[in-house]
């Protein structure tokens, strides 16, 4: 293969199937770098340097939650590789370092990887993600957030090639940033009042582990110590009417300190072995999460009648949450065209709870000591078989049952007088549940593949109304690929009917699409794919309410809730390459709910999301391009204006690659 | 005597693992080294030195069988004696069947804890195997040698309608780079999940602690708590959320938070943990006042609280 061909390739992979990204960075790349090799590496670089604007009219909120780029000069993209020539480096063999929009873009990330062959492994991973939500709900959420979530993953592995392995790992996990959070005061008819929080948190992962392989068996044995911590503090900015200016409530000042920290160390051994005639894996885990908690929170007032209040709650105790699962899978492989696979599963957990709580109102004393407990066991087995009849036609088939027990206690001593055992008696119910599952595959032709599966379920006692009760998957896919087109289309259909005596719960999903690619020259593509999300579910609901906003407040227990989507999505994009030196690339992105017009009384809430781009990338030098993008966002509600935008965005960058 | 017995019959169990265990080479096979191969392929040649299976090569102690072009390809003399041709090609992998190409690169691969369960995974069960998604000579990715640049594209070829969901204009933030879908997906086959009923493994990775994997990045939800929501450690996130995207924020399956909590909390018998149906809102609430259809204004701790039963604080 000649290097220009290898290049055409590399730039066909980039062409084909692009998912609708943002239009930064470049997707377009200068080709294979050769790179150069200096004392046995052999080293090649690239970095995307450019500059974003953006400009958004309408409600910035929304913009900053869904899309959230901003201005500014940024490292969009970046990667180093150096590779030993020979395999036999000094210290390292391959080094890789890549990341993306370091530089204040909202979604950074920088990855890792060195290793020296046979000796060491070590992956870093780190990611930083700055989300922003002005308390979105349609009802008036009031729930802020404007914090940064960074993420960072350290594995080392030693002797990475070898019968005998050792992992040594570090993550990281940290939440910060300001945030609105809400309380409802002085009483459950008080009033509610929006609270600063200023969101600190913290997990620290630390991981030890070995493998060993022997006999054909390997097992693999890891210890992780997990710390959690949060201190986030929350008060009152300053005295406030409440949400309700209208009522007598008021909070003049709220102090409230809840540190939270606890640990979930946890052990997973796992065994497992493969062979021509059979495949057996064993996994065993165990984890102990544990949290120990103060809050302490005073506020003072006025209460719904006016009387001036001073309250203070302080609770402490802790929380235990043991939790033991174990897999067994065991397959055998009597002929070529035959698979049979067994799975046992177990999981047992307990949640059990203690808190001192304490509330002085006004001099008032109250105390509680509540004692909870919910237990989950569950024990799942599946049969699969998959018989490979001829090259063309294949079937599979598979049931599996499984059984859940949950048990519960939840109670309190009060003022220190104890419940008598006979009142701690759990409540305990037990389920089932039986699916079954049939599948085939048809290649009639090598570029034509068939599959189709249906999947049908029968729970006995779902906890839940909206649960899997009597449900029925049918899925169907169809696709026809040569080497310049790919046509795919699909369906899948998930009916579930969950009903009692008094209630019932009705849930139909759709959803169909065809997708396709056409690559007719290497310097043109085409990619295009539509589909329909169809959702509507009926449920019943019970509640109180003031019918008509006249009389007394009634109980309402006829009423239904009904919610109906229908989610038109499409993406298109287009590349083609002028003399292998300019690129033109265009997308179009669009996701329509067109909701529910002839129905009675549905929640149906049509939107529109649309996110048109394009980007020119020309190269400018054999190692050099220079990229400029534009991207547009927009989104329109139809029930409420008040949260739509219209985005522009749009970049330049160079990138050089050597 | 008994003991002996015992002893006689682990031991040739053993050494039936042992003897199955043993990878063999092809009888009769004639392996001619990567060097041969480079004669006719210098462009593939040329830049496998940066491919991690030039780690065989560069080791100089692996069998020939475990050796560069022919571990994977199979022995070369054949294809070398009729002066090349894919048909002469022992395992020429755009011609094999899915199975040959899954048993080929098991050979090497499958002795991981997250490839435990590939041979009854969903993909492999529809003949999607490992070249399906990995590129050995001509991958665009940094790492894993994947098919596509980005680890999206790849999946979105087939899952399109995934593609769909992670265009609404709330979702996780993979299309921007943020996230991966190896964060929550195990593409390889995922064990039996342990957080609801019907568990038939459908990918989903387990995070440590054999947790939903969104616990590894919501950390704040993990718990425990005193007062647990039942409905995330019973049937999990999904119960009240769409993972991948959703035209409601905070990827809520309503947009409205009260129908959403209503569905459950209706207090209709036989479900809840006592048969008498999640408990519906008391009557101070008045669901006609705007004031109360957000219920998390005032059940803020909806996750899990240490200090009020009903997730007040």
């Amino acid at each position: 293969m000649t290097r220009t061909k290898i290049i055409i390739v590399a730039h066909v992979f980039a062409f084909t199937l692009q998912a609708q990204s943002p239009v930064a960075p470049t997707a377009e790349s200068v080709g294979i770098p050769r790179g150069d090799t200096i004392s046995g590496y052999n080293v090649r670089q690239s970095f995307e340097v450019g500059y974003r604007w953006h400009s958004v009219g309408g409600d910035a909120g929304m913009y900053r939650s869904t899309v959230n780029y901003g201005n500014g000069p940024r490292l969009l993209s970046s990667s180093l590789s150096v590779n030993s020539v020979d395999g036999h480096g000094g210290y390292f063999d391959h080094v890789q370092i890549n990341t993306i929009g370091l530089g204040n873009d909202p979604y950074e990330s920088a990855s890792l990887r060195l290793e020296k062959n046979r000796l060491y492994r070590y992956d870093l991973s780190w990611r930083s993600d700055a989300y922003y939500n002005p308390g979105l709900t349609i009802s008036g959420g009031e729930h802020f957030l404007d914090t940064v979530r960074r993420v960072q993953d350290h594995d080392f592995t030693l002797f990475p090639q070898g019968s005998f392995k050792i992992f040594l790992g570090y993550s990281s996990n940290t939440q910060t940033g300001p945030a609105l959070t809400t309380i409802q005061q002085f009483d459950v008819r008080g009033d509610e009042y929006p609270l600063f929080a200023n969101i600190r948190r913290a997990q620290h992962e630390y991981r030890l582990g070995t493998e060993l392989n022997m006999m054909g068996f390997r097992l693999n044995v890891l210890h992780a110590w997990v710390d959690f911590k949060d201190d986030t503090p929350v008060s009152l900015g300053a005295a406030s009417q409440g949400n309700n200016p209208a009522d007598l409530n008021t909070l003049t000042s709220l102090q409230r300190s809840e540190p939270y920290h606890g640990t979930s160390p946890y052990w997973r051994v796992a065994l497992f072995r493969e062979n021509k005639l059979w495949a057996a894996n064993g996994r065993f885990s165990y984890v102990a999460g544990h949290r120990a908690f103060v809050d302490d929170e005073t506020a003072f007032g006025f209460n719904r009648v006016g009387t001036p209040t001073g309250t203070q709650i302080v609770t402490l105790g802790n929380a235990e949450r043991p939790a033991l699962a174990g897999n067994f899978t065991f397959s055998l492989f009597p002929s070529a065209k035959l698979t049979l696979t067994n799975q046992t599963s177990i999981s047992h957990i307990r949640m059990v709870g203690n808190s001192y709580f304490t509330q002085v109102t006004n001099g008032v004393f109250s105390a509680f000591n509540p004692f909870t407990f919910l237990g989950i066991r569950t024990i799942a087995n599946a049969t699969d078989a998959d018989l490979r009849l001829t090259k063309w036609f294949a079937v599979r088939a598979g049931y599996e049952y499984s059984t859940r027990r949950i048990r519960s206690i939840e109670g309190a001593d009060i003022r220190g007088v104890t419940t008598p055992p006979s009142q701690r008696v759990p409540i305990e119910q037990e389920n089932g549940l039986h699916t079954g599952l049939l599948g085939v595959r048809i290649r009639p032709l090598k570029a034509l593949s068939i599959l189709l599966d249906t999947e049908i379920g029968r729970a006995d006692h779902p906890i839940y109304p909206v649960s899997q009760r009597n449900y029925e998957t049918y899925r169907g896919r169809i696709e026809y690929k040569l080497k310049s087109v790919r046509l795919a289309g699909y369906s899948r259909t998930d009916y579930n009917t969950n009903s009692a005596s008094l209630a019932n719960f009705a849930s139909h999903s759709r959803q169909y699409g065809v997708d396709g690619s056409w690559i007719p020259k290497s310097w043109f593509s085409i990619d295009a794919s539509y589909t329909k999300l169809h959702l509507d579910t009926l449920g019943a609901i019970n509640y109180f309410a003031q019918i008509n906003n006249v009389g007394a407040v009634q109980q309402v227990t006829t009423d239904q809730s009904r919610y109906v989507s229908n989610i038109h999505s499409g993406n298109l994009s287009a590349r083609v390459s002028i003399r292998q030196r300019v690129d033109v690339s265009a997308g179009y992105s669009l996701v329509q709910d067109v909701g529910a017009h002839s129905l009675v009384f549905p929640q149906t809430f049509p939107l529109r999301y649309l996110s048109p781009q394009g980007r020119v990338s020309v190269r400018i030098r054999e190692k050099i391009r220079w990229n400029v993008g534009y991207q547009y966002y927009g989104y329109h509600t139809d029930f409420s204006g008040l949260q739509n935008y219209r985005a522009h965005t749009a970049y330049t960058s160079v990138l050089w690659a050597f | 005597m008994l003991v002996g017995g015992v002893r006689a019959v682990l031991g040739l169990f053993f050494l039936g693992i042992f003897i199955l265990a043993t990878p063999t080479a092809l009888p009769g096979a004639d392996y001619v080294g990567s060097n041969v191969c480079r004669t006719c392929h210098p462009n593939v040649f040329a830049t496998f030195f940066r491919n991690p299976h030039y780690k065989s090569i560069a080791s100089g102690k692996e069998k020939p069988e475990n050796t560069g072009c022919e571990s994977c390809h199979g022995p070369g003399q054949d294809h070398v004696n009729a002066r090349g041709g894919k048909a002469t090609i022992p395992v020429a992998f755009s011609l094999v069947s899915p199975e040959k190409v899954l048993d080929t690169c098991l050979r090497c691969h499958s002795q991981t804890v997250s490839r435990a369960n590939i041979r009854r995974s969903e993909h492999t069960q529809r003949d999607i195997v490992c070249t399906n998604c990995h590129s050995i000579h001509s991958s665009p990715a940094p790492k894993f040698l994947l098919a596509k640049q980005q680890q999206s594209e790849l999946c979105y070829g087939c899952h399109a309608s995934v593609r769909a969901q992670f265009s609404m204009p709330f979702k996780h933030r993979v299309n921007e780079g943020f996230m991966q879908c190896t964060d929550c997906h195990n593409p390889h086959g995922a064990f039996a999940s342990t957080w609801n009923m019907a568990a038939r493994p459908r990918m989903v990775d387990q995070a440590g602690g054999n947790e939903e994997p969104c616990l590894k990045c919501h950390i704040d939800k993990r718990g425990p708590f005193v007062y647990e929501h039942a409905a995330v450690r019973v049937d999990g996130c999904e119960t009240c959320h769409s993972p991948h995207g959703s035209t409601n924020a905070r990827l809520l399956k309503r947009p409205v938070t009260f129908t959403l909590c209503l569905e459950c909390h209706n207090g209709f018998g036989n479900f809840g943990r006592r048969l008498d149906g999640p408990q519906n809102p008391s009557a101070s609430h008045n669901l006609a006042d705007p004031r109360y259809q957000n219920c998390t204004t005032c059940h803020v701790r909806i996750h899990g609280s240490n200090g009020s039963q009903l997730f007040f604080r």
